[in-house]
């Protein structure tokens, strides 16, 4: 087991470094150029001097592969830059974002699997009855339902009804809980709602697939009771693809959130992104991809081991 | 025709009308609020749409700059926030101007502190000026173009500027009232003119508190201002959200007061319907507009007939109904804003390509042309646009449907902002481009520079000596009556070849909670945003 971790440490190396060299040459192929947004703004008053000087300063002006040598030299020492359009360390604006990530994803997560993993164990026992068509015409909604429509209507219907919104800036949990839950509330339900839908969906389909197991057919014919039967026997043995689409979905909430964090003012990682790409803010788009790849990375690492937990049949050398 | 002609002056009247009775509406509502006795204390809580590109408004052009540093800074003269475009001085307490024009003396008022305890002098004024009308290499300087009268500014006292000139300007005192010119610590401008691009070092009615990226923006009250009693606030506070529904929530939930650019139609009235009397909302017709730039250098567009046609198959005035509520985007007019001195009146615009109202007759002209043109089964056109809905994407989608009327196939094409930059405006490298513009006042030199050739704003890139002569004619002309026919004189030569197709005029509206006092919304959404007259009447 040790060896294999290990082993998985080691590839996460080679994993980013590939991601790495592809944000690094997809940012410069695509149009755009930071140094003339930087020196245009929205007036297009760019002067070729001045153009080459800020190059320079930017560094932008040193062959790509120096660049790129630089910049990973750089993460290797966990120092990724400066902003090229704020001059702060990209660490910094990192930072600063992060906690609010990582609450949404988490947070959401819990909501998620709270909801799911009943709601399609449910509808998987129930099969075919009106349970299961309720669960089934939730979940589809939930997948079908675009999540920044969703969240639109969340905040309308408390503006609209109560003359409520939510605020508008993010406090840390540990700062003020109750503001900080009349924020994260409604994205943590729309975003949960989504995650669940998906969930529930794979859920219910393992679970019907290992219900109809030679073992389970074995179990009951022993007249196990139901509980029995579905937890101890079924569900464990079917959540193999579930802990992976969670562990998945998970790191993709990380940093790909920019809708809902739109919608409802999160200052989080997707929004950073975005604008990032837009400014052509080659050190932080960097930055970003770089610690999304890492996260899936150590997601699929901690997925991949709780399969041992699940499946003991399952041991890695 | 006596009958068309009298229409059309109904119809200039009307807009005069509309215009003062606004005017008197915003002067009376003002003076009411100033009767009010002021309240102290609270923060101002305001929404924006935007991050800026940098914190330095000499480098910049958005509102999301401006509006965020404005209360931070002073400048040298404003524009009154009570009545524009009446100019006032800020840093400046009187000024005098030679009788050749060529000579501009300021008097610096004393006592004026920046934030960081050093005393503001003629000094640091000359130093602003100096980057702003000849930035060194590497900086750069967005409106240095209208300060090319300048010779030179000295400073020969601490509290005298003088602002030499190599020819007399008639625009100068609007130009250095200008809301952008804010006045930077000289010490900080030696070391690095970039500085200001991240730091703030000001000397107005609020310092510096913090800037989350993406997040908010906060001032505090400076005690230390020069304006004795204010401001009257505690600070302000802006949320930064690029969704207009979260923006416009925002303000019906209370948890801002003011959006201070613009909401659409259909939001406002929302706003209005829920909130009633505690909702106040400033509608005014704006200094900016929204036109089609179509590149004069290339085929076809080099064909007058092929401009003409693509600017006679918009309907102007069925697009300013059904872009209001959607957009904001309201006035048919000119290269001036309708219904100023400026402006060609409504009877002489419907003279020009494009402004008649008899639509059939504009399309079949436009056919006409083209077929003459050697299209006579019409265009493909590829209109680069900014992915932005308001009011871009909206106003490209009834651009493109007038065009079809007339055969001309265009496509639109979205491009995230830094590309329309880089692949349209910058390099040229488009056929048609939406291009708008929004400035501080309504004067010719501010509005029509770029109409000449080699200007950053002539998207177009067409190139008419006459316009140069023109230009460079009212810019030097000291009586009015001359400027204003050499400011027509452009206008019809601009209209005349289709050099740029104008759209439509914007209208701000501007949506706050009555509790804000003391803020009277000009036509643009730069000036007037230092604050230090606001106030709450409640938290």
């Amino acid at each position: 087991m040790r060896t294999y971790i290990l082993k998985r440490l080691l590839l996460i190396v080679p994993t980013l470094l590939g991601a790495a060299t592809l944000v690094f040459v997809i940012m410069r192929v695509i149009p755009g150029d930071v140094a003339l947004l930087i020196l245009g703004g929205d007036q297009g008053h760019v002067d070729e001097k001045q153009l080459v000087a800020m190059r320079q300063q930017l560094g932008l002006d040193q062959p790509l592969v120096v660049q790129f040598g630089t910049w990973l030299w750089g993460v290797v020492r966990f120092d990724f830059g400066k902003s090229l359009w704020t001059g702060q360390p990209v660490v910094e604006e990192l930072l600063i974002r992060l906690p609010l990530s990582l609450e949404l994803a988490l947070l959401a997560t819990l909501v998620s699997v709270l909801i799911s993993i009943p709601l399609g164990m449910l509808a998987a026992v129930r099969q075919d009855t009106w349970v299961d068509y309720v669960v089934r015409v939730v979940s589809i909604g939930g997948l079908a339902i675009p999540g920044f429509w969703v969240g639109i209507l969340c905040i309308l219907f408390l503006v609209i009804f109560f003359g409520w919104g939510p605020p508008l800036e993010f406090t840390p949990p540990w700062v003020d809980p109750w503001t900080n839950f009349q924020m994260m509330v409604w994205p943590v339900v729309t975003v949960g709602y989504r995650y669940a839908a998906v969930t529930t969906r794979m859920t219910r389909s393992t679970l019907l697939e290992v219900l109809r197991e030679d073992y389970i057919r074995t179990a009951w014919a022993k007249g196990l009771r139901e509980q029995a039967v579905v937890i101890r026997h079924a569900l464990k043995n079917s959540m193999l693809p579930v802990i992976t689409l969670i562990g998945t979905e998970f790191a993709f909430l990380i940093g790909g959130l920019v809708v809902t964090e739109t919608v409802f003012t999160l200052n989080g990682i997707g929004r950073f992104v975005v604008d990032a790409v837009a400014h052509r803010d080659y050190p932080v788009v960097q930055a970003l991809i770089f610690l999304t790849a890492f996260s899936f990375v150590i997601v699929n690492l901690l997925v991949d081991l709780t399969y041992a937990w699940f499946d003991p049949r399952i041991r890695y050398r | 025709m006596a009958a068309g002609i009298r229409r059309h002056r109904n119809h200039f009247i009307f807009i005069t009308l509309a215009l003062l009775a606004g005017s008197i509406v915003a002067a009376t509502s003002a003076a009411v609020q100033a009767a009010e006795t002021p309240r102290r204390g609270g923060v101002l809580l305001a929404v924006i749409g935007a991050d800026p590109p940098s914190l330095d408004p000499h480098q910049e052009s958005t509102f999301a700059t401006i509006q965020l540093v404005a209360p931070l800074y002073s400048t040298l003269l404003q524009v009154d926030p009570y009545s524009y475009p009446k100019i006032i001085g800020d840093a400046a307490t009187e000024w005098k101007i030679s009788p050749d024009g060529l000579t501009y003396t300021f008097k610096i008022r004393q006592g004026i502190k920046f934030h960081d305890g050093s005393t503001l002098t003629a000094a640091d004024v000359k130093a602003t000026y100096d980057k702003i009308a000849f930035p060194p290499q590497g900086v750069r300087s967005v409106r240095k173009g209208s300060y090319t009268p300048i010779k030179s500014i000295e400073a020969p006292d601490a509290s005298t500027v003088v602002f030499k000139l190599k020819f007399p300007s008639a625009s100068l005192m609007n130009n250095l009232a200008s809301p952008w010119n804010v006045i930077y610590p000289k010490k900080y401008l030696d070391t690095d003119p970039n500085y200001f691009k991240t730091n703030v070092v000001g000397s107005g009615p609020f310092k510096f508190k913090n800037y989350t990226r993406g997040a908010t923006f906060e001032g505090e009250r400076n005690p230390d201002y020069f304006v004795k009693d204010r401001p009257y606030l505690d600070g302000y506070k802006f949320f930064i959200s690029p969704e207009t529904t979260v923006r416009a929530a925002a303000i019906r939930s209370g948890r801002a007061y003011i959006e201070f650019r613009d909401l659409p139609g259909a939001e406002v009235e929302a706003i209005k319907k829920q909130l009633g009397d505690k909702i106040a909302v400033q509608q005014v017709s704006a200094t900016g507009w929204w036109g089609i730039s179509v590149n004069n250098s290339i085929k076809p567009f080099n064909d007058a007939r092929v401009r003409r046609a693509l600017t006679l198959g918009l309907d102007r005035y069925t697009a300013g109904r059904v872009l209001l509520p959607l957009t904001g985007l309201r006035d048919v007019g000119p290269l001036m804003r309708p219904g100023t001195e400026w402006a060609l009146p409504p009877d002489e615009l419907e003279k020009f390509p494009g402004f008649g109202k008899d639509m059939e007759k504009n399309r079949a002209e436009a056919k006409r042309l083209l077929a003459e043109a050697g299209y006579p089964n019409g265009l493909k056109v590829v209109l680069k646009n900014r992915n932005v809905k308001l009011p871009y994407q909206d106003f490209a989608v009834f651009v493109i449907q007038e065009w079809k009327k007339i055969g001309v196939e265009a496509e639109n094409r979205p491009l995230e902002t830094a590309t329309w930059f880089s692949d349209g405006r910058d390099t040229g490298n488009f056929e048609a481009i939406i291009s708008p513009g929004v400035e501080f006042m309504d004067d010719p030199d501010v509005m029509l520079r770029r109409y000449v050739f080699g200007d950053p704003g002539n998207w177009g890139r067409f190139n008419d000596p006459a316009l140069e002569d023109l230009f460079a004619r009212q810019a030097r002309s000291l009586d009015p009556a001359e400027r204003k026919k050499l400011v027509f004189e452009m206008q019809r030569r601009v209209l005349e070849n289709a050099y740029y197709l104008p759209g439509l005029w914007w209208t701000r509206r501007v949506v706050h909670w009555a509790k804000v006092k003391n803020y009277v919304a000009p036509p643009n959404h730069y000036s007037n945003q230092k604050l230090q007259d606001v106030w709450l009447s409640e938290d």
